[in-house]
């Protein structure tokens, strides 16, 4: 009797165990560029935020991007959550590539050297004070000191050669022309100078100020809980049309898939197999994808600008056979929204200039053997992203470069940036980059980038090209530069795309979207007519 | 006595020099830059001029020892440094200790009194059904890692219930905060009190056995004594010294045991600092709260030391 009550017990929490990690029942998802209202059905709905009169967001501090005891900073990446709160001077479309006016208008000159932009009036911050020309200049003075912020403003903001403002207009006076100045403002948070003039810019992103920041948005900080949560309450001082939605709540988790699980997120966003998934497997969220340029690709371990050689990788026709050896379609099927590219500019973009890696099973080594490749060679791949579709991608790339003969040795690194442009102990390295533009896609072929001069051996050959590329302001003249750029990069080979991965917004049942909103890349800013969206 | 409590604190001290050293250095070590942590590569390679002003700004350039020294004089003088977060790190840990506190202290109680009182009867009962329940349930609870059932509890009672809130410490704008809070606790701390119960439940068990087939107790029950006071006064009191002593050691074990489910539950106490601060490179904070954890160990090794020469006099013959 004691036994079987004995087994009895383990039974039952064998029994729990497993119905803990039983999935719910799947439900399709949606695939248009557009978020559409999801057939939610009462089966498998988690618990969620049905209840609450606040639109419920989350914020990960796992990735390191962001902590837990302050508003994250809106100079590195934007959030949602930072988009309520900071206004640029431009707000971009959906691919962000085109602005129209938010803070400000502007005109450009014939010669795209100056930009004369003109603010608003009636501008004014949360705390009441206004809003002005000066904000703007301080802002991107700041900016060019500080070191923690996103590279699109280091770079925008080394070509202006001078800066002024006077009343509520702006002058900015570039050295050359660049094209994306519009664009890269529509993204740049205007910060107030009253409340940061004296902060050292290379601390400026730690300051105390983000835990009661005074913003130009939408919505304020209303309450700030570290570690976890803070609220959001409507700016009154906000000239625009007032937000429907009067609270929002930012919670910090560590897991978006147990938040939305939960019930505690409206609003998440992700790329990760596992996570598209599970969020598409529950019908109270629907899944949006997003086409965004985060490049997958593989760089090569050239020439160190302090002239140290890696002699296996010095031959071009070595490089292309290692490509041509992996079956990179294959790989594109570990994620749910990837697609195949063979150089920056993406295969369905005019400026794309036709040419393919062609993958072939049955010649990668004899391809590799007329190429010269010395097979008694390890060759060494080096990643350093742990998650498990990385690892799988990794192993599957070992195989094919095993089933043509060579021996492969693969490393996790801990720390990418010292293994990959410091210590350099590799062929091949797998990295991945989240890019604003194509344009930062071609950046790091220039000779006097910082990192990749460390493997590209600061070869200038690229640089006229995409001095070009920058300063083109007509399409022809882009596609032109794009397209000189993708032959050098095809002819060189020191680094291949694998493929962009698409990103994904989930949306849950609880928030009622505007009709015909569109979301962009979740890690920029733009018009998502945020002020119409309501609690369902 | 005395000497022998003030030579046992003295001891402490060069082992949390050791201990810190061996932290510092071997955080160096790892080779791990922790402004790439701070930074992207793609604000690397734009922005080379003002990281290198970040990292001198931030000591970085310093020779190692010169950075250990300075540190370990701030930390002498009560100033744990900056987190590259730009926190201090004391008010950090001012923050967040008391939630890592509250939520060790109450798995404490409830594991003591739950895993002795079943322990107790398994051994009073022994081969009965509470004894075989608890014995499973020991062997469950020491078996599955701690991880794994707070994803469990999580996914019953968060998500496919609904009971219980998945993350953080408190709600915002809960109506009752006293029930906010009991709500938030109750997975992690059931989750740190199933691991120590079946600990305790064993120990608590074996000893009792043990006491309990003593001859002083055989002869207690010849002289007629009432059972219970037999089982109380007896066999308890007797059996709990070094129930005590395991209790002891347990402290740091569930201090070092919530940075496990303080990730798990998102919940915002010392634990999950250390976890935040070791995957976006913060050293300072690492290695302070490190030290915390480590120092806590020590406090309880010392307090388990002077507890064990206060029951057994025969511990501080080597004085």
């Amino acid at each position: 009797m004691k036994k079987f009550l004995a087994m009895l017990l383990s039974a039952a929490m064998t029994l729990t165990m497993l119905a803990a990690c039983g999935a719910p029942a799947s439900s399709g998802s949606d695939a248009s560029g557009t978020p559409e209202t999801s057939g939610s059905s009462e089966t498998g709905k988690t618990p969620a935020a049905s209840g609450s009169d606040s639109l419920q967001l989350v914020l990960s501090t796992t990735d390191g991007s962001t902590t837990d005891d302050k508003v994250p900073t809106p100079w590195y990446n934007r959030t949602l959550a930072t988009n309520m709160m900071f206004r640029s001077l431009f707000l971009a479309n959906s691919t962000l590539t085109s602005v129209k006016p938010d803070l400000a208008e502007y005109t450009v000159s014939d010669d795209s050297l100056v930009y004369t932009i003109t603010m608003k009036d009636g501008l004014k911050w949360s705390d009441g004070e206004p809003l002005t020309a000066e904000d703007v200049v301080f802002s991107i003075e700041t900016a060019q000191k500080s070191a923690t912020v996103n590279a699109i403003y280091t770079a925008a903001f080394a070509k202006i050669a001078n800066l002024a403002a006077e009343g509520n207009v702006i002058t900015i006076t570039l050295s050359e022309p660049y094209a994306a100045m519009a664009n890269v403002l529509a993204q740049f948070a205007i910060l107030p100078k009253h409340c940061l003039e004296g902060v050292d810019p290379l601390s400026i992103d730690t300051d105390a100020f983000w835990q009661k920041p005074v913003t130009s948005g939408l919505y304020t900080v209303d309450e700030f809980k570290v570690g976890n949560y803070f609220t959001l309450k409507p700016n009154e001082h906000y000239e625009g049309t007032a937000p429907k939605i009067q609270k929002v709540t930012v919670s910090f988790v560590n897991d978006y898939l147990t938040a939305a699980q939960s019930g505690i997120a409206d609003y998440l966003y992700g790329n990760a197999t596992d996570l598209v998934e599970a969020m598409e497997k529950m019908p109270n969220y629907t899944a949006t994808p997003i086409d965004v340029l985060f490049y997958k690709y593989f760089i090569f371990n050239m020439k160190g600008v302090d002239g140290n050689e890696n002699p296996a990788m010095q031959n071009v026709e070595v490089r292309k056979a290692v490509i041509e050896a992996i079956d990179r379609a294959a790989l594109a099927t570990l994620y749910p929204n990837a697609t195949i590219l063979n150089s920056g500019v993406p295969n369905n973009y005019e400026a794309y200039n036709g040419f393919e890696y062609k993958y072939d099973a049955a010649t990668t080594k004899a391809n590799l053997e007329k190429a010269g490749y010395d097979f008694e060679h390890t060759f060494k791949i080096c990643y350093y992203n742990n998650d498990q579709t990385s690892i799988d991608l990794i192993n599957t790339v070992a195989y094919y470069l095993q089933q043509a003969g060579m021996k492969v040795e693969t490393t996790l690194s801990n720390d990418g940036t010292t293994d990959l442009f410091t210590t350099r102990d590799y062929d091949i390295g797998f990295k991945g980059k989240s890019a604003f533009s194509i344009d930062e896609w071609y950046t790091e072929y220039m000779s006097t980038d910082a990192l990749f001069g460390n493997i590209f051996g600061g070869d200038t050959a690229f640089d006229a090209s995409l001095q070009k590329l920058f300063a083109a302001t007509e399409e022809a003249d882009r596609n032109e530069a794009l397209k000189e750029l993708q032959a050098l990069e095809q002819e060189k080979v020191y680094k291949v795309p694998v493929f962009t991965l698409g990103n994904y917004v989930f949306t849950s049942d609880h928030v009622k979207l505007p009709e015909g909103v569109e979301f962009c890349n979740p890690l920029y800013s733009c018009d998502m007519d945020f002020a119409n969206w309501e609690i369902a | 006595m005395l000497k022998f409590i003030f030579k046992k604190l003295l001891l402490m001290i060069p082992m949390l020099i050791l201990i810190s050293i061996i932290v510092f250095f071997g955080l160096q070590f790892t080779g791990i830059d922790p402004i790439n942590f701070m930074v992207s590569p793609e604000v690397l390679s734009a922005n080379a001029e003002n990281i290198e002003a970040l990292r001198e700004s931030l000591g970085l350039n310093d020779p190692l020892l010169i950075q250990y020294f300075r540190w370990l004089g701030n930390c002498l003088k009560g100033d744990l440094g900056y987190s590259f977060t730009g926190a201090p790190i004391v008010d950090t840990i001012a923050v967040r200790l008391p939630y890592t506190l509250e939520l060790a202290g109450y798995s404490l109680v409830l594991s003591t009194i739950i895993g002795i009182g079943i322990g107790i009867i398994s051994a009073i009962r022994q081969n009965g059904v509470i004894d075989y329940l608890g014995r499973v349930f020991a062997v469950l609870g020491q078996a599955v890692p701690q991880f794994l059932v707070g994803i469990i509890l999580i996914e019953i009672f968060s998500i496919k219930l609904g009971w219980f809130p998945a993350a953080n410490r408190v709600s915002p704008g809960a109506a009752n905060p006293f029930l906010d809070s009991v709500l938030h606790l109750f997975l992690p701390v059931l989750t740190l009190t199933i691991g120590m119960v079946a600990v305790l439940m064993r120990y608590a068990r074996n000893t009792m056995l043990d006491v309990l087939n003593s001859d002083y107790i055989k002869t207690a029950r010849s002289k007629g004594i009432p059972e219970w006071k037999v089982y109380l006064k007896h066999g308890f009191r007797n059996a709990m010294k070094p129930v005590l002593v395991i209790i002891m050691f347990r402290i740091p074990m569930l201090i070092g045991g919530s940075v496990v489910i303080e990730s798990v539950f998102s919940y915002p106490g010392i634990g999950l600092t250390m976890t935040n601060a070791i995957t976006s490179g913060d050293y300072p904070v690492v290695l302070a709260t490190t030290l915390i954890i480590a120092a806590t160990m020590l406090i309880c090794s010392f307090l388990v030391d002077v507890l064990n020469a206060l029951l057994d006099p025969r511990v501080r013959l080597g004085e």
